[in-house]
């Protein structure tokens, strides 16, 4: 007999993982479904609420009435994010910061990106012009010129170490290994350094970085950052390994690489969705589903002649009509009201203009979320994640007469 | 397929080659960029394709659907200077076996010895980890259809076993065999040869069409009467059911990837889920379960998962962020034989990391690399799970297997 789930979550990034967990822990059985790898381990690894003002919460308050975040309580998203800050902890993986205050981060270009949310090995960061740095790079390092950073914050120190040709995955794995973290330590030692703090790019290793930055900190009795790096982002690959290692260890099923192929509904209910193949389709079963398919990057819109559309479950797709407004006259500041498009959903996450019971969106395929202009892709995720997650659980404990998502884990 | 790619660097940061080698350049560069200026019918010039180990976690991993790993190995196979001989002696581990499990207890012994060791490492093939030993009494040499002695039961299996199983494990094929016909299946062992997996990794594709063309017509008779394939190795099951529909596109192909299943797939689907349940007795220990990079390109998430968890007091720790580096015969040439280690060493750290005394994987493969870079018991999961099953007071003897007891206690 084939399983069936409590729960399929179709979405492998922030807000379908986070949703995943937060589901597996109340005692559901969850199948994650997602086509590749989210754009998630493309990112910094930081955690954006709201970008504007110095108080993320104080400004989501200021969000047009439109935006997602106002779908839940202030009350809410603390909790939500706390919730995550406690999770990534447990996968080993301590993140720093407060909902509450803004933080900015040194970015390879030099100026500061205004974040909330940090790994730990970035908790000392900082952008200020004043600053007094000491950078540490690597020779033939791709996408990470010193220089840019040198140029805005005029007291920069500079020390170059020689590792051959390299990327920043080759140097994480490099720094896993002891007879290399002994050398560079080594040179370390020899190196002279006045600065304030230490900053080197985001190539600490893979599983350790943490104790490596602690282990820098001790010999040079300052303290030291990483700078989140262009893709390959370790950092970024960090973030999605340790959710996904999280997920797996709650017991959560992952289809992974397959595209859907179709949606098997019954009455107002989706029942199963399978996944294309070259022989025989898989397909996977659930009494709820959670749609986090991300936006346009992430192929979960998908803008065609005919406008712009769902990719799964060809939900409603609210987007500006005239294709000539789509876009601002410059790529910066991101005003663009393409980025408005998106599913509707009622204050439950249910999908407006359709009667389907069973279904919750979640994450930035949500409508008038604006992703880049205000600067909150990580934190909105993670907030309508585990938002859909509370309304499906209680869509279930209904349904099923509290009898479902009985599993102990 | 290469058009679809928008160069986001996903496959990039899930290539465990460009992770530690740096001469490759990664699946994206080698892959849809590169492509563009590959013609038809011309060779490949590009010399860092032969980097990629086929892992396909690349092609896995991409959100647009753009098969980086398929277009590589297309230049793989029309690069004229990689036809090397090691490859193509790896490229008939078919033949080797036969030859070898015939010569077990000489090529056992020579194996272990430092100079043909030594003769192996100048002739380009890398000692790194130990040569698995060949048993003379092969699974193919043994009764292949024990159920026509039993009559027929409802469901049929022809399993399809593998190089693997066949020439170094029959012992495990023999206990999948008997836990197939304990849970009451009807079981035979169809003639079959390689996959061709093999053949393609090291670049022959007109060897790996034979191998093809040879398998389809052996088990279309078995799909026609009513069998369904199973198979046990997650890269023969890949090849059967992906790569002969799919890149090789043979005739017949089709056919048998719409009626072949993995086992505990196959076990999940078609046994009720509380009797599945009530077979297991405890197990109190800790594993590792290192999920092989074929198993999931598979696309049918990790069946066996569900099993362990079913399984009480069983502790399981799934891990599928590495590969385990040896993809086949690509860690056996010296020439990878740096990059190889350097990725089971990763492998080996997360599996150590979980703190557990076992590591359990489907693909006898990746327990070779792991067992040996970690030094813990590399486990097929049907060692496992014939322990849930005897500690439940469930018995194997002949007698069991002939009646297939277990679908009694079902009913």
């Amino acid at each position: 007999m084939e399983e069936i789930y409590d729960v399929v979550v179709i979405g492998g990034g922030m807000a379908g993982l986070g949703a995943a967990i937060r589901l597996a822990k109340e005692g559901c059985h969850v199948a994650v479904v997602s086509r590749g790898d989210p754009i998630l381990c493309l990112s910094t690894g930081c955690i954006d609420v709201l970008a504007s003002g110095e108080n993320p919460l104080n400004g989501i308050a200021n969000l047009p009435p439109q935006h997602p975040y106002h779908l839940v309580s202030a009350e809410f998203i603390k909790e939500a994010l706390a919730y995550f800050l406690n999770e990534i902890a447990l996968g080993g993986l301590p993140y720093v910061g407060s909902p509450e205050e803004n933080r900015h981060v040194l970015t390879p270009l030099g100026v500061g990106k205004t974040t909330c949310l940090v790994p730990e090995t970035m908790a000392a960061s900082t952008a200020e012009k004043e600053s007094r740095i000491h950078v540490i790079s690597f020779a033939g390092l791709k996408d990470f010129y010193p220089s840019y950073i040198m140029a805005r914050i005029p007291a920069t120190d500079l020390s170059v170490y020689e590792a051959g040709p390299v990327s920043t995955m080759f140097l994480a794995t490099q720094f896993e290994t002891d007879e290399f973290l002994e050398r560079f330590l080594n040179w370390l030692k020899g190196t002279d350094i006045t600065a304030d703090r230490i900053a080197i790019p985001a190539v600490l290793g893979w599983m350790r970085a943490l104790e490596i930055k602690r282990m820098i900190e001790e010999e040079t009795k300052r303290p030291v950052f990483e700078i989140p790096t262009l893709p390959p982002s370790v950092a970024g690959i960090r973030l999605h390994r340790t959710l996904k290692r999280r997920a797996l260890d709650l017991g959560i099923q992952f289809y992974l690489g397959k595209p859907i192929e179709t949606v098997e509904m019954a009455g107002h209910l989706v029942e199963a969705v399978t996944l294309e193949s070259m022989g025989r389709p898989t397909r996977v079963n659930g009494n709820a589903f959670i749609l986090a398919t991300g936006s346009f990057v992430s192929g979960g819109l998908l803008s065609q002649r005919e406008g712009v559309t769902e990719g799964v479950f060809r939900l409603p797709v609210f987007y500006p009509p005239d294709r000539a407004t789509w876009f601002g006259e410059n790529f910066f500041p991101p005003e663009h009201p393409i980025e408005d498009a998106g599913v509707l959903v009622d204050e439950e996450f249910r999908p407006r203009a359709v009667e389907i019971d069973n279904l919750f969106v979640a994450g930035s395929i949500l409508a008038y979320a604006r992703v880049l202009r205000y600067g909150c892709g990580h934190g909105m995720a993670i907030v309508t994640g585990q938002a859909a997650a509370s309304s499906c659980l209680k869509y279930l404990k209904v349904a099923a007469q509290g009898d479902t998502c009985s599993r102990t884990v | 397929m290469f058009q679809n790619c928008i160069r986001c660097t996903v496959c990039v940061e899930n290539c465990p080659v460009f992770a530690v080698n740096p001469l490759f350049p990664g699946p994206k560069q080698a892959g849809p960029d590169a492509q563009r200026f590959r013609l038809d019918g011309e060779a490949t010039v590009d010399n860092w394709v032969k980097y990629c180990s086929q892992c396909r976690r690349c092609q896995n991993a991409c959100p647009y659907g753009v098969n980086c790993a398929d277009i590589i190995l297309r230049a793989q196979m029309k690069h004229e200077e990689l036809k090397l001989l090691t490859r193509r002696m790896f490229a008939r581990v078919h033949a080797l076996g036969r030859v070898a499990s015939f010569l077990a207890p000489l090529v056992n012994f020579f194996s272990r010895q430092r100079w043909v060791l030594r003769l192996l490492e100048r002739a380009g093939v890398s000692t790194a980890i130990p040569f698995p030993p060949y048993q003379f009494r092969t699974l193919e040499l043994g009764w292949r259809n024990i159920s026509a002695f039993l009559g027929r039961r409802e469901k049929k299996v022809a399993l399809f076993y593998g190089c693997f199983l066949n020439f170094n494990r029959p012992d495990l094929g023999r206990k999948i065999r008997n836990l197939l016909l304990y849970l009451g299946y009807e079981v035979v062992l169809p003639p079959q040869t390689c996959c061709g997996l093999p053949a393609l990794g090291n670049y022959d594709e007109e060897l790996a069409r034979r191998y093809a063309k040879k398998n389809i017509s052996l088990l279309t008779p078995y799909v026609d009467a009513g069998y369904d394939v199973v198979y046990t190795c997650t890269s023969c099951g890949l090849t059967l059911t992906h790569d002969y529909p799919g890149l090789l596109n043979m005739e017949g192909g089709r056919k048998i990837a719409e009626n072949t299943y993995y086992i505990y797939d196959y076990l999940l689907n078609t046994l009720d889920r509380d009797f599945l349940a009530s077979l297991w007795g405890p197990l109190d220990m800790k594993v590792a379960y290192h999920i092989p990079c074929h198993l999931k390109a598979l696309g049918i998430g990790y069946p066996l998962r569900e099993i362990l968890l079913q399984i009480p007091s069983l502790k399981s720790f799934v891990r599928d962020e590495n590969c385990c580096g040896l993809s086949g015969s690509y860690g056996f040439k010296k020439e990878n034989e740096k990059t190889s280690q350097t990725i089971g060493k990763l492998a080996a750290e997360t599996l150590q990391n979980t703190g557990a005394q076992v590591i359990i994987s489907d693909c006898g493969a990746c327990r070779m690399q792991l067992g040996h870079l970690t030094g813990l018991p590399a486990l097929d999961p049907i060692e496992i799970i014939l322990s849930s099953l005897l500690t439940a007071g469930n018995r194997l003897s002949f007698y069991h297997l002939l009646t297939g007891a277990a679908s009694y206690r079902a009913k």
